[in-house]
């Protein structure tokens, strides 16, 4: 359960004035059960990269294989792709379309041919898996606030039952709070599905605690590719690119370059701590926060 | 996919009938038209495309924009012809069982598909060199003699104007919401009539929701920074004569004193 691109480009509006490079020379594999940050600045070729993950948009140069199959083959079912390749686009919430939570959610699973009472099924366990409380099942779509509008259109496509679920940035136009609870129930369901994601932002900030692999985009092309740790290392190179590396890197890196013995790829302010603490050759206990 | 529909004809270019005030063109191809029923002869008519073929040539434009515009007009066209031909009463040349063809129906039929195809080429000059934004704004002006009648000249053309501005944005809504049902394995294209009609809720159902949301914003917008109609408005781009639009308005009149004096003389 993998895809694969191989010297993907991609050009809108090509040979008329208005072409346009998106895309240029990708190459990158999508593993089974990896959670894979995908990062660049605005117009970086992010949104239109996940659409060649699932075929909405055929690439102009190069190919994309799942699982080995050229997608764009002829006989090659690209109805069947989108079910393993979920999509959720930035703003979900205006997708919904149905009377109540319920028949929306099974919208995606009755496409994939299920009859009605495995298709609700289906509806049920991703609703719960987004943390949709079963009373609001029953409620138009439109009523619910922006939040949970938001996990119904991603419990949409989850109830596909996806190998693979993109994510484009899951969590804009939502509150810090709503924020962390999304990318938390996010990372369960890679933790308990063991499905591949991959999540679309611009805030390293945001991801770097969940990921395990993050894919910097810039002008179009792949510019870093590697773990969260070597990546934010390139902090300088990031700036560059309109990004900016976790605030806890700056102060590492600040740190260290004023004496302190520090590891300046610590990820997250609970590792930060620890390691100062150990630079400072402090025994924890003795520091109160 | 979807976007690549052009909205209207504009087509951006560099030429003094692009540059020209919207009403000049406006109350120019107003003109232009006229003299096509004056003009009733075919000398007339020669005069007719000279000025039609000067005015193509000043606007810079490709001349295949101009005729595209005849193909919505094709089969009115064709019909006009033909009952022209075959039911205007006359000299017969040829005849097949009731349908009789006659010289006059021959002349009459070519009069009108000449009128009928400077009518449409002629006004695709104005909607090529025009933005529908300018062609609003003229219309807006030179409608304003209607308000004293309480037409509500500046209303309609504020609708016009937001109509306008929309069309892209929805498209592109459209568009989007589209990709987002084909990722959830919705099914734009196969399946028979009612099959597809029934396939289009998933798309129309949120198009139109974002309708209303966008209209709402856009009106506590409006409302926001104090619109309250066209009374006491000023123009960011008033809309001013220059003296292109004189000499514009100068050759336009000398050309429909001459379909007059063609007129009157019965050339």
């Amino acid at each position: 359960m993998s895809i694969e691109l191989k010297n993907v480009s991609y050009l809108y509006s090509p040979g008329t004035a208005f072409e346009m490079r998106a895309l240029e020379n990708i190459n990158l594999t999508i593993p089974e059960n990896q959670f894979i940050g995908l990062i660049g600045h605005t117009g970086s070729g992010k949104s239109t990269l996940i659409q060649l993950f699932n075929g909405l948009l055929r690439p102009t140069g190069g190919t994309v294989h799942y699982n080995g199959k050229n997608i764009w083959d002829e006989g090659f079912s690209r109805k069947a792709l989108r079910g393993q390749v979920g999509l959720v686009f930035q703003y979900p919430e205006y997708q919904l379309f149905e009377v109540d939570v319920l028949k929306d959610v099974c919208f995606g699973p009755k496409n994939q041919g299920l009859d009605p009472a495995a298709a609700e099924k289906r509806a049920r366990e991703a609703l719960e898996h987004v943390g949709v409380p079963e009373e609001i099942y029953d409620r138009s779509p439109f009523e619910l606030s922006g939040g949970q509008k938001k996990r119904v259109a991603i419990a949409g496509v989850l109830a596909m039952d996806p190998r693979i679920l993109i994510l484009d940035e899951p969590t804009a136009g939502l509150d810090p709070g709503g924020r962390d609870e999304i990318l938390e129930q996010i990372a369960s369901l890679h933790e308990k599905r063991g499905i591949t994601i991959v999540l679309v932002s611009h805030s390293m900030e945001d991801i770097a605690r969940y990921v395990q692999r993050i894919v910097v985009l810039d002008g179009g092309r792949v510019a870093f590719d590697d773990t969260p740790r070597r990546v934010f290392s390139h902090y300088r190179e990031l700036e560059k690119m309109g990004l900016a590396a976790p605030q806890i890197t700056y102060v590492m890196h600040d740190l260290k370059d004023r004496g302190l013995p520090v590891d300046v790829e610590a990820l997250t302010v609970e590792e930060a701590k620890n390691s100062i603490l150990r630079a400072l050759k402090m025994p924890k206990k003795e520091v109160r926060p | 996919m979807i976007r690549d529909i052009t909205l209207g004809q504009y087509y951006p270019a560099e030429s003094i009938l692009h540059r020209l005030d919207p009403r000049t063109k406006f109350i120019g191809t107003l003109l232009f038209v006229i003299s096509l029923f004056l003009f009733h002869t075919f000398p007339g008519y020669a005069v007719a495309t000279v000025f039609l073929a000067a005015m193509i040539a000043l606007s810079r434009v490709p001349v295949s924009f101009m005729f595209r515009g005849l193909k919505a007009i094709f089969v009115i066209l064709l019909i006009t012809v033909a009952f022209n031909m075959f039911l205007t009463p006359g000299r017969v040349l040829w005849q097949l069982g009731f349908l009789k063809l006659t010289y006059e129906g021959l002349m009459q039929a070519g009069r009108m598909a000449i009128r009928l195809i400077y009518l449409v080429v002629g006004s695709s000059i104005m909607t090529l060199t025009t933005t529908p934004n300018q062609l609003t704004d003229g219309l807006e002006d030179l409608m304003r003699p209607l308000k004293r009648v309480h037409v509500p000249v500046h209303e309609i053309a504020m609708m016009m104007s937001i109509a306008l501005r929309f069309i892209p944005i929805l498209m592109e809504e459209t568009d989007k919401i589209m990709k987002a049902q084909i990722a959830r394995g919705a099914d734009f294209e196969t399946g028979n009539i009612f099959q597809k009609a029934r396939g289009l809720v998933p798309l129309l159902v949120p198009l139109f929701i974002s309708a209303f949301r966008r209209a709402n914003d856009l009106a506590m917008a409006m409302e926001a920074r104090c619109y309250h109609g066209g009374e006491g408005r000023t123009q960011m781009k008033p809309l001013r004569y220059r003296w292109r639009d004189f000499v514009a308005y100068g050759v336009t009149l000398v050309y429909l004193a001459v379909s007059i004096v063609f007129r009157v003389k019965g050339i």
